[in-house]
């Protein structure tokens, strides 16, 4: 089992403490592709940040590989983060002021790899995704598809294990939404790599193997989808 | 660290404008700090002006007033030195103390006459050979008396260069005048030496033998002062001790109680330099401590900067966290920035503030007044030394360090989640 969570619990504190995970059990093996669905507040963002060590949880325990990630040091948390776990983001997260390939470099940079070999690294990767051309272009000089994919190319630069994606179609049009879907899959497929994806679209769900919904916090419904027929609107395309 | 420039340099980049505000409030700090200094070294240089022609362990001790009744003698009595008081100093337990003993004798308006040339109203003084080293007195040609002078009661004289410049008709070959004879008054005395003269006094002091001096002029054994170089009284406690014990002994000889502070004085150039030396490293202190606090400015303005760019980085840190970011590398991000605004900033203070410096040496530096028909300097080579150059270097990242720590912790901080979500 590659990820593996007995009775999380979290709680907001505030001035109105809201308990969004109320004892989430979820075992994820290694090379799935699967996607959380849910309602928005349901839980399924805090569920991925704490999948992603990015957020603590209070209760229960949550397993990397049978390691108890539970009250990290910031370094270990980061360190986790930077050989483990691969992210990608609804808004992409680029760095505003780095060119493509410099973005693509930053994990490695984390690493300590030096400033030629992650260069060479981070071009190979961004040819791989086809932005070959785009490499020395700003975020804001490029379109949504392709800064998502400038997203995936720094989120696999790193070799992880298992990569997260928030919403990773929530800002592209449907026909990008396919495109950046079936590279996740054919990740997956290639790479064996472990890819956890959350979003409130059933099209985008219906790319993945299995579906996890999550409502009120709980873990509900678990469908294989072997066929990808989960969805009426997911057959053909990812209806927006 | 190439690395870590390049994302200083992206940083302050996109921040041209408000670097450069918060980077002249350094600059101003460390500006003040060198100027201050600067114009204190010129002010202690000027202090010091004509201290740097005497030996600097030199004392010199002459006669006063009793003020106590001692061995039947009333107070008020004056005492005057004399050529055994110089044999005392030779003795235990002064003699491990001290080097040579001279005194001088002086007194003016006597004629000194060469050839046809004669020039009115000259000093005299009869001296003895410690005498040139203990007021750096530098040859220009021949030597200064010597033991031998004053063992034989010899008619030779050193004379100022000014006086010889007169005589030669404005020709600097001094030799040409050692061995020539002059007169002074009616006595023949034979040149054995040039001196250099202080210019800003007109000197042109003759010296003799002490011992001829007191021949020819039928002196008594009375001195005005005798004057002598010593050797290891280091502190001021071991100076003040062995004074006392030297007015005691000397007292004691002129039948004046030994612990009469006025029957004697002793005035010593160590100590006094001591003195001077304490006035100047707190003038030093206080001059650096202002220029400390006007510095305080700049690096609460870098602090504050700091915060700012924490606060607009927030969403950009998120992301260096979760992609791997250690805290200790954001923090880096931020504590190299300060630095780096505050050393360049710091060195553009530095240089400006040594530039007017070496303006306030090239106009006030050179202007002189006139105190007492000699001419003082008020500001003496202004300037500050490659030492505070260092220093002050130390300061910058000492300061662009601790202005940038709290900003950096901040930063560090930063929770990846929270900067994130914001946008």
């Amino acid at each position: 089992m590659q990820i593996e969570l007995n009775n999380v619990h979290k709680t907001y504190e505030g001035a109105q403490p809201l308990h969004v995970l109320k004892g989430v059990n979820l075992s994820i093996e290694k090379g799935e592709f699967v996607s959380i669905m849910g309602a928005s507040g349901s839980g399924k963002s805090t569920l991925l940040n704490i999948l992603g060590i990015l957020d603590n949880y209070d209760e229960g325990e949550y397993y990397v590989d049978g390691h108890l990630i539970k009250n990290l040091s910031e370094r270990a948390a980061a360190r986790y983060r930077n050989k483990t776990i691969g992210f990608v983001f609804q808004s992409f997260n680029l760095i505003s002021f780095k060119t493509a390939v410099e973005n693509v470099e930053l994990p490695l940079f984390y690493q300590g790899v030096g400033r030629k070999r992650r260069h060479e690294m981070a071009m190979e990767y961004l040819d791989r995704l086809g932005l070959k051309d785009w490499a020395g272009h700003y975020p804001n000089e490029m379109s949504g598809g392709q800064k998502q994919r400038v997203a995936i190319a720094r989120a696999l630069i790193t070799h992880p294990q298992i990569i997260l994606a928030d919403e990773p179609t929530g800002a592209l049009d449907s026909k990008t939404s396919v495109e950046v879907m079936d590279l996740l899959g054919q990740l997956n497929r290639e790479e064996k790599v472990t890819i956890i994806v959350v979003t409130h679209e059933s099209g985008v769900a219906n790319c993945t193997n299995r579906i996890i919904h999550i409502k009120d916090g709980i873990i509900g419904e678990i469908e294989e989808n072997r066929e990808h027929k989960a969805s009426v609107f997911g057959t053909e395309t990812i209806m927006k | 660290m190439h690395d870590l420039f390049t994302e200083v340099w992206e940083s302050v980049r996109r921040n041209k404008l408000r670097t450069c505000l918060t980077g002249f409030a350094v600059a101003w700090g460390i500006f003040m700090i060198i100027v201050l200094l600067g114009a204190g070294n010129g002010l202690m240089g000027a202090f010091n002006q004509g201290g740097d022609s005497f030996a600097s362990n030199t004392m010199m001790m002459g006669g006063g007033m009793t003020t106590k009744p001692y061995k039947g003698l009333k107070e008020g009595r004056r005492v005057r030195l004399s050529m055994s008081d110089m044999d005392l100093l030779e003795k235990e337990p002064f003699k491990q103390y001290v080097d040579q003993v001279t005194t001088n004798y002086s007194q003016g308006g006597y004629t000194l006459t060469y050839g046809k040339l004669y020039l009115n109203n000259v000093s005299l003084n009869g001296t003895f050979p410690g005498y040139a080293d203990m007021n750096r007195i530098v040859m220009l040609a021949g030597r200064f008396v010597n033991e031998k002078d004053i063992q034989e009661k010899r008619k030779v004289i050193v004379l100022s260069h000014l006086t010889a410049k007169n005589f030669l008709k404005g020709s600097t070959d001094y030799a040409r005048l050692l061995g020539e004879k002059v007169k002074v008054g009616s006595f023949v005395f034979k040149v054995v030496g040039i001196r250099q003269g202080e210019e800003n006094r007109d000197d042109r002091d003759l010296y003799v033998p002490y011992s001829t001096i007191k021949t020819i002029y039928g002196l008594d054994n009375h001195i005005d002062e005798m004057t002598f170089t010593f050797h290891g009284l280091n502190t001021e406690e071991a100076n003040e001790a062995f004074e006392k014990e030297l007015k005691a002994a000397v007292n004691t000889a002129h039948d004046a109680a030994p612990d009469d502070a006025s029957a004697t004085w002793v005035w010593n150039r160590f100590t006094q330099n001591l003195q001077m030396e304490k006035g100047s490293k707190i003038l030093h202190t206080a001059l650096w401590i202002i220029g400390l606090f006007t510095l305080l400015g700049g690096i609460v303005g870098v602090s504050n900067i700091m915060l700012i760019t924490v606060k607009e980085r927030t969403h950009e840190f998120g992301i260096r966290k979760a992609i791997g970011a250690k805290p200790w590398s954001i923090m880096k991000l931020i504590v190299a920035e300060s630095v780096t605004i505050t050393a360049f900033f710091g060195y553009i203070g530095m240089v400006l503030g040594m530039l007017t410096c070496t303006i306030m040496d090239k106009t006030l530096g050179q202007s002189s007044t006139e105190v007492f028909g000699q001419s003082v300097r008020l500001l003496v080579n202004p300037t500050v030394g490659l030492d505070v150059a260092l220093e002050a270097t130390l300061v910058l990242i000492i300061a662009g360090t601790i202005a940038g720590m709290a900003p950096a912790r901040k930063a560090a901080k930063i929770r990846p989640i929270e900067a994130l979500r914001a946008e």
